[in-house]
């Protein structure tokens, strides 16, 4: 069965946008132009993500979020907003929003966040204390990493991005996607340094000229896969 | 300026006016109660010498009988100690036995009470006001005891007329201090319109002059002055900024309408119009990152996002902004350290991560290779100082003060990495927690704190 998305969006080009993205990408796709209209199907109910806008005709995302948490509805909400303030950030979060993109965004760091949230319930049930890909193994209690049965040094930082992949394996994950869920850092910095980071752990867990278990994304970020 | 003053104006007439009518209604307040309870007082005292008085007369009479109260009366009519003191005993058809008084008033009655009338005093020749008690004896006889009230009717005209003048007196002195003292404040008041007035019609450097004095006036004047410096600071930013906007999207936009044009030439390869179209990506990647600069300086510079303070450890997020750039500075050859107390301030921590790492990315930017970045936690007065230092080739002198501006770059080549924003909104983030921004050079390297209030 197909994945039900809810777009609620008042300018139509990045309706459309969003909606053909999504279309192609297999999901079920169904619009709101405005916030009245959104809580109505809202409630309705059935939708597995929300992607709201934060500024609606009607009633405002904020407001919107904040109604459908009231009533007890905890379907993901990605709330899009073209403030990209960091207190606004907080703003949507704090009223009941699951996640933030500031516009404009590629498609493909939508598409990531979502995925993201989609996955999100399955990673507080299953409580394991390994994570694995390929041949890398991460003990989670003894904080040890081993590859092909090696064990790998790492650093507490280093340690916490792999764990980053592992828990999200074989989804895409963009950089900023990184920033926040690694360092909590909300803001763009100029330098490559999410790169600089990434390759730092490439080296130390690729080390020996193993197979490359993170792969890069172009545009998008970065992956860890299976196969 | 003629529309300001008028109303000034008549706001000190009303304050004088004021001031003069409560002084004035006060003052008479207080006189009427003195000169009542006087009157009061004296009167009652009066009748009760009188009434003991005509007691112990008629007492003398049961006596002594009539002769000796006819002597008892003609020695106190005597005393020169009493001279208002006055006495009249007649038989019982109303003839002259004794006493100072020339008749018997004809509407009194005996035992009436007491009573003011006007009679004549023996060998007077006017009549006199009196206040007296009068009574029947057992013999028929009248007794009438009183008092001259003429002299009391001299003091009270003394004290209204003492009243009078202390009432004209207050009069006098209420207006000459509330003038004075409305001159003092409505004349600094003036100047301080007068500045506006200034301001208002285009000049705004004008400053609201000090008299030196430290009164309140001199901290109020300083104050608006401070808010006047900040008001012409910030237009100044906002013309530069605005002039800067203008010349700064203009090569970008250019260039991006360029390869839009060459976009849409379809004799181009395909492989040539694939990399034109990523570099107008980038090209608008960049513009978009501007203009999140841009309003990213604004909203701080309005300290919006202060509601979100939160107490913010300083030692540990520094800590991690420096563990996040490690890797660039290591491969750079640059070492990075930090030192310093922890301090412990009400901020926004996510901002003060970014102001950090602008000014590390500023740093790194400049540091030779080899050479250390050195990152301090300090004090700076009642101020936390976060210094950010490096051994690079530092500013020329006459451009530090322009460097928190935004769009300042030293190199007029600004790139994509290098936007002229950074520490504009450090400066911004600065005086969001209460702080300021400060950059110098050292010999060699260069030095950039920002202070943030505690």
């Amino acid at each position: 069965m197909s994945r039900r998305l809810l777009i609620v969006e008042d300018d139509p080009e990045t309706r459309a946008f969003i909606v053909k993205g999504f279309s192609e990408a297999g999901f079920a796709v169904e619009t709101a132009e405005n916030g009245r209209d959104g809580l109505y199907l809202m409630t309705d109910g059935g939708f597995d993500a929300v992607i709201l806008d934060r500024m609606l005709p009607g009633l405002d995302g904020l407001k919107l979020v904040r109604s459908i948490r009231a009533a007890g509805l905890s379907t993901p909400v990605l709330m899009l907003t073209a403030m990209s303030a960091v207190d606004e950030r907080v703003k949507g979060l704090r009223a009941g929003a699951d996640d933030y993109l500031v516009k404009p965004f590629s498609f493909q760091e939508l598409q990531a966040r979502i995925e993201a949230l989609l996955r999100r319930p399955q990673d507080g049930t299953e409580e394991t204390s390994t994570l694995t890909c390929r041949d890398l193994e991460m003990d989670l209690l003894r904080r040890r990493v081993t590859r092909a049965g090696r064990e790998i040094t790492l650093t507490p930082r280093e340690f916490q991005i792999l764990e980053f992949f592992l828990r999200r394996k074989n989804r895409v994950i963009s950089r900023t996607m990184l920033l926040e869920g690694v360092w909590d850092y909300h803001f763009d910095p100029n330098t490559n340094i999410v790169d600089v980071h990434i390759s730092k752990l490439r080296r130390a867990i690729d080390d020996g000229g193993a197979d490359p278990l993170i792969e890069t994304v172009r545009g998008a970020g970065y992956m860890m896969s299976d196969d | 300026m003629t529309r300001a003053r008028a109303p000034l104006r008549n706001a000190r007439t009303r304050l004088v006016l004021a001031s003069v009518v409560l002084s004035t209604v006060m003052t008479a307040l207080v006189l009427a109660v003195v000169y009542v309870t006087a009157n009061r007082t004296i009167a009652s005292e009066t009748r009760s010498v009188v009434t003991a008085e005509l007691a112990g007369l008629a007492d003398e009479y049961e006596r002594l009988g009539t002769l000796g109260l006819m002597r008892a009366i003609e020695r106190r009519s005597q005393d020169a100690a009493e001279r208002d003191a006055l006495y009249l005993l007649t038989d019982p058809a109303g003839r002259v036995l004794a006493g100072n008084l020339l008749r018997w008033p004809p509407d009194i009655e005996p035992g009436s009470g007491w009573v003011r009338l006007e009679l004549m005093r023996a060998g007077g020749d006017t009549a006199v006001p009196i206040s007296a008690a009068s009574i029947r004896l057992r013999g028929g006889e009248r007794l009438l005891v009183g008092r001259d009230a003429s002299a009391r009717q001299q003091f009270d005209r003394a004290l209204l007329q003492s009243a009078g003048l202390a009432l004209l007196a207050t009069l006098a002195l209420s207006l000459l201090t509330g003038w004075l003292l409305t001159r003092l404040v409505f004349s600094r008041l003036s100047e301080i319109a007068r500045t506006a007035g200034d301001i208002v019609s285009g000049d705004l450097s004008r400053r609201i002059p000090l008299r030196g004095t430290g009164d309140e006036l001199d901290r109020m004047a300083e104050t608006l002055n401070e808010m006047l410096e900040r008001i012409e600071e910030l237009v100044g930013n906002l013309r530069m900024t605005t002039n800067s906007l203008a010349h700064d999207l203009r090569s970008p936009l250019s260039r991006l309408r360029q390869r839009v044009e060459a976009l849409t030439a379809t004799d181009r390869p395909e492989s040539e119009r694939a990399a034109e179209a990523a570099r107008a990506q980038a090209e608008i990647d960049h513009l978009l990152r501007v203009f999140s600069r841009l309003t990213e300086i604004s909203r701080a510079e309005a300290g919006l996002g202060r509601d979100l303070f939160e107490p913010v450890e300083l030692e540990p997020l520094a800590r991690d902004v420096l563990e996040f750039y490690e890797p660039v500075a290591q491969e750079q050859g640059v070492a990075l350290t930090l030192s310093g107390e922890d301090a412990r301030l009400p901020g926004n921590k996510a901002l003060l991560a970014q102001a950090l790492s602008n000014l590390l990315e500023n740093a790194l930017r400049y540091a030779p290779d080899g050479s250390t970045i050195r990152v301090t936690l300090g004090r700076a007065g009642d101020r936390v100082a976060l210094t950010v230092s490096d051994s690079g080739p530092g500013v020329p002198e006459e451009a530090l003060p322009r460097l928190s501006r935004p769009f300042v770059t030293l190199d007029d080549s600004r790139t994509e990495q290098n936007s002229g924003l950074g520490l504009a909104l450090v400066a911004a983030i600065a005086r969001m927690h209460g702080g300021s921004f400060t950059a110098r050079n050292l010999d060699p390297g260069f030095e950039a704190q920002m202070t943030l209030g505690r």
